[in-house]
């Protein structure tokens, strides 16, 4: 699923904020000023009950009411209140109801008691507008018992003024959601363009252009990420490099035995020959397809090396055990050069045990290949409290500072003219060996000692 | 001794054939899977070279759906020498593998190896070649009634080569058998020590036993 844009989601996020928080404050207002106004039209209704019982205590009031009625009602009403006086029992004597509208059976609140906002009932009329109406008693002077007033109203206006708030509020609140929609657009945007030009910048490295990195001049968000990039840059640089230059090494260390194979070969049946020249072509040809063989072992070795992910035996290795091991097989080789193996192994260690053995056979050959006759190779362990130390050593040609540095690299041989034997890839195995360990190794040389050192570490 | 080779690659099984057919064996082949598991199923085979990577059904296959009928010894090859494929290979059943390229002398190493095990022939204790005499036991050398004294290296170079007369033998392959050495060291042990043996045991002697098969590795035979 493809995940919306951030802009996108920043802005939806930032106006539903905005919708909440308006519509939360929309409605506390819109209910505060809805409780206000009811409270001050509950009052002014009371008022007029109060009114008209003062008024009533007017000895000459009521007389003045049943005389001329409709001047009262024309004083007292208006088209949305309502206003009945009467006698209890008797026909009203003023009735004001435009809207003919029932009355409403409300027990009046007795003429000795005072009038509070409680009195007043609230109902809804027919339509769904809210009606308010009281009612009370009032006394009169001429003792003809008390008057009833009820009263009430319609709040037709209340309602238009809330509905007018209310949709205030609402456009109000849509107005700012789309506002603050498009301005994040806008802001989110602008606050991301450094993304578009570093991505700009990323789209411009491709394997042409491995040496190119992101500018250094980031946001402060951002640096962790353009440190990374460009570190990973490097690496991929140096890993591509590396991989460039092995494919190469490897074609043109093909083509030496290719080249003899094609050669000789062609040369033999260019004519009838001896079976002893044939027999000899193909023990040649032989060697050279061996050669080619193990070349191919071991590259594909080293590129199994470099996949973490391949098994790894390992073992608890005794180490003067396989110390035996290599004297046995390398001891004939040592003599024939007049050479000695010193073999100090000892004590234990955690590693592939197959891994281990091919790593110092190959640092062994190397010490025997390169050392001076009539000198010994010492081979020699060295238990750290959190690593196990193989030390190989010879006496021979001391490694120039820039031979040490390649020396570990693969087809690399210290002498430019091909060595007999000698594949090239013997300590490029050693390294990756090491590396499959999470291991290292080292070498020393100086004053004609040259020192391998490979060093395990051990789990405590 | 019947053998069966299930393998796509023509030059590879022509080799295979001729090989294994020189070397005594009676040889059937199969360019495909379909193919191998009818021969397979039709006939009885003492063991079988199985490729792994062959068109249509490939050798997994092969070996799955052998697994529940035969029980012949299956030695299966491949280019890819994974440990995560090698151990695919035995779970299925097989008995041994090699990875491809190998040398010939390898492989008939492995398929004597494999036969041997299935008839539980016993190696004999006394090992003769011409007026060559191994004792494995008290290990002892005696050649013309002369006694011969080998180190521990020698003694089990020479077993090895006398377990296998008239068979080249690579240097790779006595590295393996004789140091446990299963990888190349780059050096030229193996000739020094054939060398060293061979001043022994050929040394005053007027009929070599050891010789040098040119570029490939070494043969003992009592050659006329």
């Amino acid at each position: 699923m493809k995940r919306h844009s951030l802009t996108l989601r920043l802005s939806l996020m930032l106006s539903v904020t905005v919708i909440v928080i308006f519509s939360l404050c929309g409605y506390a207002l819109y209910h505060s000023l809805a409780t206000q106004i009811s409270v001050r039209d509950d009052a002014a209704l009371l008022t007029r009950i109060d009114q008209i019982r003062t008024l009533l205590r007017d000895e000459d009031a009521i007389t003045l009411i049943q005389q001329k009625p409709r001047l009262f009602a024309n004083m007292l009403g208006n088209t949305e209140s309502l206003l009945v006086l009467r006698f209890p029992g008797q026909p009203p004597l003023i009735v004001v109801n435009p809207g003919q509208r029932p009355l409403p059976a409300i027990t009046p609140i007795p003429a000795d008691q005072p009038l509070t906002l409680s009195s007043v009932h609230h109902l809804v009329s027919a339509g769904g507008t809210p009606f308010i109406s009281a009612a009370a008693l009032a006394p009169t002077r001429d003792g003809n018992g008390q008057i009833e007033i009820v009263t009430g109203r319609l709040m037709r206006d209340r309602t238009q003024t809330l509905q007018h708030y209310r949709d205030q509020i609402v456009l109000a609140t849509t107005l700012a959601a789309v506002l603050v929609a498009a301005i994040s657009i806008w802001l989110v945007r602008r606050a991301l363009s450094p993304l578009r030009s570093l991505a700009a910048e990323a789209e411009a490295i491709d394997v042409r252009h491995l040496a190119r990195r992101m500018p250094g001049q980031a946001q402060a968000e951002l640096e962790p990420l353009v440190a990374a990039f460009n570190q990973m840059l490097s690496r991929l640089e140096t890993g591509y490099q590396q991989l460039s230059q092995v494919s190469a090494d490897m074609a043109h260390e093909l083509r030496t035995p290719i080249g003899t194979l094609l050669g000789q070969t062609e040369v033999a049946l260019s004519q009838t020959r001896s079976l002893g020249d044939y027999q000899a072509l193909l023990g040649s040809n032989y060697e050279e397809l061996e050669r080619l063989a193990k070349m191919i072992d071991n590259m594909l070795f080293l590129a199994r090396a470099e996949d973490a992910s391949q098994a790894r035996d390992e073992q608890r290795i005794d180490l003067a055990s396989l110390g035996e091991k290599l004297r046995s097989y390398f001891d004939d080789m040592a003599e024939e050069k007049a050479m000695r193996l010193e073999m100090a192994l000892n004590g234990e260690l955690q590693a592939d045990p197959l891994l281990l053995q091919r790593a110092l056979a190959n640092l062994m050959a190397n010490a025997l290949r390169y050392g001076d006759a009539g000198t010994p190779v010492r081979i020699s362990s060295r238990i750290l409290p959190s690593a196990v130390e193989l030390v190989v050593e010879n006496h021979g040609p001391t490694l120039s500072a820039d031979q040490q540095a390649r020396v570990f690299d693969r087809f690399w041989r210290a002498d430019a003219s091909r060595h007999q034997g000698s594949s090239g890839l013997g300590l490029a195995i050693v390294r990756s060996i090491m590396q499959r360990h999470q291991g290292r190794c080292e070498v020393q040389s100086a004053h004609g000692i040259t020192r391998f050192t490979l060093r395990f570490p051990q789990p405590a | 001794m019947k053998i069966l080779v299930i393998e796509d690659e023509a030059k590879a099984r022509d080799y295979m054939r001729k090989g294994l057919t020189e070397a005594g064996f009676i040889v059937d082949v199969a360019d495909n899977g379909v193919d191998g598991l009818f021969y397979a199923r039709e006939h009885h085979y003492d063991l079988i070279l199985l490729d792994v990577m062959l068109p249509g059904i490939d050798g997994w296959q092969v070996m799955a759906e052998m697994d529940q009928q035969i029980h012949t010894p299956v030695i299966f090859l491949t280019a890819k020498g994974t440990l995560e494929d090698r151990i695919k290979g035995l779970e299925l059943g097989a008995d041994d593998y090699l990875v491809k390229p190998f040398s010939f002398a390898e492989l008939l190493a492995r398929v004597r190896t494999q036969l041997r095990r299935g008839s539980q022939q016993k190696l004999p204790d006394i090992l003769t070649l011409a007026d060559l005499q191994l004792d494995v036991f008290k290990r002892r050398v005696e050649r013309g009634g002369q006694r011969i004294d080998l180190t521990n290296k020698e003694f089990n170079l020479l077993h090895l080569f006398l377990l296998h007369p008239g068979e080249v033998l690579t240097r790779t392959l006595i590295a393996s058998r004789v140091w446990d050495m299963n990888f190349d060291s780059d050096t030229n042990v193996v000739d020094v020590a054939v060398k060293r043996l061979r001043q022994k045991i050929d040394g005053p002697f007027a009929q070599p036993l050891i010789h040098t098969v040119h570029g490939v590795g070494y043969r003992c035979e009592a050659e006329a």
